[in-house]
């Protein structure tokens, strides 16, 4: 394996894991929103394991786009990876690349300085993860062809199948959700229907929802 | 509207506390003074601006709303704050055991007013706001006809909600949104209405401030205790009727109420003390928190001999539990629960485990809130439980004080809590 061909593998590779990491990223993110519980994990460590999944896909992006660079085999500009459709080779996948970083950055970015942020910007600039995932998807999926073949199109499409059950999910807890006025009443109403005190567990945990 | 109050429908009559110690209330209750007789009676203010905030120090007045946080404090701390500022009286009086910023808006709303210049204006405030129930905004709209104020008053409708006078609720309300408390890392006197630094003081701390304006720090320290000087207005719930009275801290309990089994202090996030122990107490933070209790927002509420403390208790909580705003879990899970375990208490022959039960929950909601909602409920369900533990016994018996169903303590109906987001509008 030559100095060349190590890149275009390790090129290759982060863009697979990145994939999945990201997949995971947002699926997760879909639960924090719906304020569901991840099967052995308190709410906040699946906060946690949020934040740090996508500062670890950030780094595997990263590694992605820098070895794409220094890649002899073909020629790829260093500022192609910020600004899109500016790459010789593959000008148009590679540019759909080019945004989804883009994106990534500004979500990370917004997302450390919350804090000091008006959330329904912050929010506006989180829900790009809705464009920025499709978007290097279908750069993964057609700037090179290993996803569409052999175990890597299996990824891809368990990847693809796992979101969109994710968002359909989502879509359908939104349009069940109680209104947030009488989700008191409601649960008062189902208190006294069953008084709490027979039960034996911890008995904060609500079945309705 | 859907929320009336069975018991504080009309602004109460101030009756004349013992000592004379009428200061932001009128000597003789009256209707609303107008604009020139306020000024006989008052005099104009001598001290304002940066120096007024000095004497606000100075004079240890505290906030009046519940918290008795120094209010020199959070003057300084909007004055300091940078760009477009916004002062907002708050006048949302929640709590169905008080009447008292009722009252005061009712005979007093040019003091009100005048307090809430004084302070805009000391913290550089382009915009002011009174944050009130419509129900009291009718003298307060007449005053603003009279008055030519510098900075301009907005009148904004407080929901008749229990938590919708919480800082951060407020904010919100006067922003135009929903009255519901948020959640945020930043003070409301760093970013409040519509982002602005906010000062919120409750009106009679407002109308405190407008006479250490007028008469200094010296003066304002003439009564109540060095470490809490002034006069406080206060609630008296008693036998299904509200009397608001003004005392100097550090009054005797004992000049303020006489009989009953036991009296809740500071309001339904407050503490129950049995009445031999209050009895013994000065009305002050300082003798109040060795019992555990705080003064609030000035409301003492008393529990008759012929009634029983768990039924006053469970439907309170119940209440509270209603009038969650149903955004953090803790509270939105955690109060009915608790609600529906008190009501179990209150009834005949609880289950054994119920108490350690509510233990458990109370436990698991503490701290847990956006607001203290969930802190303030907690306080009061553990001195029930700390307080009348002879009545638990009892009720494992079969038994109960209660000889009448009449309820002791003033609630707004069951048809009033909220079900919409329009309920906190």
């Amino acid at each position: 394996m030559t100095n060349s061909t190590a890149f275009w593998y390790a090129s290759r590779a982060t863009g697979v894991v990145a994939l999945v990491l990201l997949t995971a990223v947002l699926v997760i993110g879909i639960a924090i929103n719906r304020q569901a519980r991840v099967p052995g994990l308190p709410r906040f460590a699946v906060t946690d394991l949020h934040r740090n999944l996508s500062l670890l896909a950030v780094a595997f992006v990263g590694v992605h786009v820098l070895t794409a660079v220094l890649d002899t085999f073909v020629s790829i500009p260093a500022l192609a990876i910020v600004i899109p459709f500016t790459s010789g080779y593959e000008r148009f996948w590679l540019g759909l690349g080019a945004i989804a970083f883009d994106l990534i950055v500004a979500m990370i970015a917004t997302s450390l300085v919350r804090g000091r942020m008006n959330r329904t910007a912050w929010r506006a600039m989180h829900l790009t993860a809705y464009l920025c995932w499709p978007v290097a998807f279908l750069h993964g999926l057609y700037a090179s062809g290993d996803l569409r073949q052999g175990v890597l199109s299996d990824v891809a499409l368990g990847c693809a199948l796992i979101l969109a059950g994710a968002v359909t999910w989502r879509l359908v807890s939104v349009a069940r959700q109680r209104p947030r006025a009488s989700r008191v009443a409601a649960e008062l109403a189902a208190a006294e229907r069953q008084p709490p005190a027979a039960q034996t567990g911890p008995g904060l945990r609500s079945a309705r929802r | 509207m859907s929320g009336t109050r069975p018991l504080a429908q009309a602004p109460t009559a101030p009756s004349r506390p013992a000592g004379g110690s009428t200061r932001v209330l009128p000597p003789v209750p009256g209707a609303a003074e107008d604009l020139r007789a306020h000024y006989a009676r008052n005099g104009q203010a001598r001290c304002r601006g940066p120096a007024l905030i000095r004497a606000v120090r100075e004079a240890g007045l505290t906030g009046r709303g519940g918290a008795a946080f120094p209010a020199h404090v959070k003057l300084a701390a909007v004055a300091q704050a940078g760009g477009r500022k916004v002062a907002v009286a708050n006048g949302a009086e929640g709590e169905p055991a008080s009447a008292k910023d009722a009252a005061l808006l009712y005979h007093a709303p040019h003091l009100v007013l005048d307090g809430l210049q004084l302070a805009a204006e000391a913290v550089g405030a382009a915009e002011a706001y009174l944050y009130t129930d419509p129900r009291h905004a009718g003298p307060v709209e007449r005053c603003l006809a009279e008055r030519a104020d510098d900075i301009p008053v907005t009148l904004v409708e407080a929901p008749p909600r229990f938590l919708s006078g919480q800082e951060t609720a407020l904010a919100s309300r006067v922003s135009g949104g929903l009255g519901l408390p948020t959640f945020s890392f930043a003070r409301v006197s760093e970013r409040g209405v519509n982002g602005a630094p906010t000062l919120v003081q409750n009106v009679e701390t407002l109308a405190h401030l407008a006479l250490i304006a007028r008469h200094g720090p010296g003066w304002f320290r003439r009564k109540g205790t060095p470490a809490e000087p002034g006069t406080t207005l206060i609630t008296i719930n008693a036998d299904g009727h509200q009397i608001v009275t003004e005392a100097e801290l550090g009054t005797p309990l004992a000049s303020l109420i006489t009989d009953g089994a036991a009296v809740l202090i500071g309001g339904y996030h407050g503490t129950w003390l049995p009445m031999a122990a209050a009895l013994t107490l000065t009305l002050d933070n300082q003798a109040l928190s060795r019992h555990h209790a705080a003064l609030g927002a000035g409301v003492l509420a008393i529990l008759p001999h012929h009634a029983c403390g768990l039924i006053e208790t469970a439907r309170v909580v119940r209440y509270l539990a209603a009038e969650s705003a149903g955004q953090c879990g803790p509270c939105l899970n955690g109060l009915p629960r608790i609600a529906v375990a008190m009501a179990e208490l209150a009834g005949p022959q609880p289950r054994r485990g119920t108490v350690q039960a509510v233990e458990r929950w109370a436990g698991l909601v503490t701290g847990r809130g956006a607001c203290h909602h969930p802190d303030g409920t907690v306080r009061l369900v553990r001195s029930a439980l700390r307080v009348f533990g002879a009545e638990i016994r009892r009720h494992a018996e079969g038994r109960c004080s209660a000889t009448t169903s009449h309820p002791a303590l003033p609630l707004p109906p069951a048809d009033a809590l909220p079900l919409t987001d329009e309920d906190w509008q």
